[in-house]
């Protein structure tokens, strides 16, 4: 008995620290956040990651963010045990009513896909909306189709098969392709239609950027489509696209920019493929961060709160300077206008956050 | 007068009670586990058992854009590749178990054991890596010799590229090569000497008692290795999704891309976000593990009627 006494008081001593240590946390964070955390996406992976080591040397504030796929991404902030999700596609109505309350949707940078291809000789290649969705509907079988060689006089086109080369694995730069795909191809839109994974007519799937492009790389006559960045830096041919406004447009950050300095909705919530400004390279999309327009659920703070707000101002402005020399667009002014105005909507107990 | 027992013999039936005890949780862990399993995923795909119903086993239409899913391509895909690589890699894994028990003497036998379990260990994203930039190339050229043996012209224009079933089929042979064969070994080694020598004795040749004393002898095992082999064969995700072409269509030819049940999930799993993909892509995992469920139960009524006989 005397020995249970003993242990029951031992007990009911770490007990009560605990009780006492486990209430005291939210209260000390509630003056100074250090940490954030976020989820999602793995395209702008390398520039979050760049960005939040700088943010924290900068701030002290550190943020953990996860690459886990945008569809992971939006589970986690749908969970809500993340402060902001990240998605290379925006919300489809159904994903955002099960979010349960409005999100923001904040571009961070603009991505390009762009179509590689494998022929001998790396002819540089023209390509536009109609030929490019015929290809992957599996309609032009061959290079030397009269439909690809009217856009491209004077490069001799081998009478080859072409092999179509997709994602296998459900991903954002699908999203964008079969979007623009959609976008320019009536036909494409009824056959198959847009998302991050579709029923594919024709060809051979890889899992990631690394997958499509070995594939392409070791078989000839293959045509793929993989991130602008990933072909840079692997340096992969790729094909210039006539736009919207007719224009033979050469994939580039510029020219990815250029697709979003257009008029703009102003919840930032839009493809903007195929873009109708002049310059603009027509496979273009945002990046967004996702975040709950009310700050205040599940026990947040204000401090919190204010870290983020914080966080994603400064991403669109110093962050902006990180995003070229990792070959990522930088966001147009026009943009950046609209997503600060996004950021400076969030509130906290419907006020706005200070 | 009985004795009492004595302090050392309590101690004895104590930790004899304890380790029963321990064993039996084991015992209980791993059935529950494998049973929490099933229900799980049986929970967890109900969203696409509502919506389809049984024909989720027979459609062959997969298009996450409309949201209409049925899982026959990765069930054919699954049990083409799984059965294909057995067939191919049992008479390789038979030779090399009787070449190393009973022909090859122990300076040979043992570095190519060695090996053996060498092979059997590589991570599968290797062969992976060595089926895409090897083995592929090298079955597009097969692809097309063959279009021209047999005068299909579809062959030879569309079927360059050497990804689809085939790849897949030859790459899971290689794969599940090392365990049939090891597995056959050990059997092999472990048959009495007094049955092969007395079998010797009364005239008959080495090919003779191996064909009559040791496989019978180990027919029980090599079945048992075989099913083995084989659910590797089944579950194995990274080097197909690598080399099959990953295409969610029904294969009409063994040069057609095509897909597996597991390659299909690992694909597709992390991006699927509407209840009725995610559940559709659970449903598949439960229908690997039914199959992974039949063939093991069938394997071991095919082992039963062979010992009655």
């Amino acid at each position: 008995m005397k020995m249970f006494g003993r242990l029951s008081l031992v007990v009911a001593t770490l007990l009560v620290i605990t009780l006492i240590a486990s209430g005291c946390s939210p209260k000390g964070g509630s003056t100074t956040v250090k940490e954030l955390s976020g989820a999602g996406a793995t395209f702008p992976y390398p520039l979050y990651s760049k960005m939040f080591d700088t943010y924290a040397s900068a701030t002290g504030v550190r943020v953990n963010y996860n690459s886990i796929g945008s569809g992971g991404g939006i589970k986690a902030l749908t969970d809500k045990t993340v402060d902001f999700g990240a998605s290379d596609a925006f919300l489809t109505d159904q994903e955002e009513a099960a979010m349960g309350a409005p999100v923001l949707h904040i571009p961070t940078c603009i991505g390009a896909v762009v179509l590689s291809y494998n022929l001998d000789g790396n002819p540089a290649l023209k390509l536009d909306g109609t030929v490019t969705a015929n290809i992957f509907l599996g309609k032009v079988v061959k290079w030397n189709d009269p439909e690809i060689s009217a856009l491209n006089p004077g490069v001799s086109l081998p009478d080859l098969a072409i092999t179509v080369v997709h994602r296998s694995d459900g991903s954002g730069t699908t999203s964008i392709f079969t979007s623009y795909l959609a976008a320019v191809s009536p036909s494409w839109k009824s056959a198959v239609g847009a998302g991050k994974s579709v029923s594919w007519p024709a060809g051979v799937g890889g899992k990631g950027n690394d997958g499509v492009a070995g594939m392409i790389s070791q078989t000839k006559g293959s045509i793929g489509y993989i991130e602008l960045v990933y072909a840079v830096q692997s340096s992969m041919p790729f094909a210039s696209l006539k736009n919207a406004s007719g224009t033979f447009v050469t994939p580039s950050l510029a020219s990815s920019a250029a697709a979003a300095a257009v008029s703009l909705p102003d919840n930032l919530r839009i493809m903007i493929v195929n873009s109708p400004g002049k310059d603009a390279y027509p496979i273009s999309a945002f990046t967004w961060i996702l975040v709950y327009k009310e700050q205040n659920y599940t026990g947040r703070t204000l401090a919190q709160a204010q870290a983020l707000k914080k966080l994603l101002t400064w991403m669109l402005a110093d962050g902006q300077s990180i995003n070229e020399g990792l070959s990522y667009a930088k966001l147009p002014a026009s943009a950046v206008t609209k997503a600060l105005a996004l950021i400076n909507s969030m509130t906290y107990g419907g006020t706005t956050i200070p | 007068m009985v004795a009492q027992p004595s302090r050392s013999d309590r101690r004895e039936a104590a930790r004899e009670r304890a380790f029963t005890a321990a064993s039996l949780v084991a015992a209980v862990t791993l059935v529950a586990t494998i049973v929490l399993f099933l229900v799980q995923l049986f929970i967890t795909s109900r969203t696409s058992r509502a919506a389809f119903g049984l024909p989720f086993l027979w459609h062959s239409e997969w298009n996450p854009v409309t949201e209409k899913f049925g899982a026959l391509p990765m069930i054919v895909g699954t049990l083409v590749t799984g059965f294909g690589a057995l067939l191919i890699s049992t008479p390789f894994a038979l030779g090399i178990a009787i070449f190393l028990a009973d022909y090859a003497g122990r300076k040979v036998a043992e570095p190519v054991k060695y090996l053996i379990s060498l092979l059997g260990g590589l991570p599968s994203v290797i062969f992976g890596l060595w089926g895409l930039f090897v083995l592929v190339p090298i079955i597009g050229k097969f692809e097309v010799w063959f279009g021209k043996l047999v005068g299909s012209k579809a062959l030879v224009a569309s079927g360059t590229t050497g990804v689809g079933l085939l790849a897949a089929i030859v790459l899971l042979a290689i794969m599940i090569l090392p365990f049939s064969a090891s597995l056959i070994l050990e059997a092999l080694l472990v048959v009495p000497t007094e049955l092969k020598e007395g079998a010797l004795a009364l005239g008959a040749t080495k090919w003779d008692t191996i064909q009559n004393v040791e496989l019978p002898y180990v027919r029980r095992s090599t079945v048992g290795a075989l099913v083995l082999a084989l659910g590797r064969a089944l579950g194995e995700t990274m080097a197909v999704t690598m080399v099959i072409g990953n295409g969610m269509k029904m294969p009409t030819s063994l040069f057609d891309p095509a897909n597996t049940l597991a390659s299909a999930i690992a694909n597709q799993f992390l991006e699927a976000t509407s209840p009725i993909y995610i559940g559709s892509l659970i449903q598949l995992a439960l229908i690997l593990f039914v199959i992974a469920i039949i063939i093991n139960v069938l394997a071991r009524v095919i082992l039963r009627r062979g010992i009655q006989q």
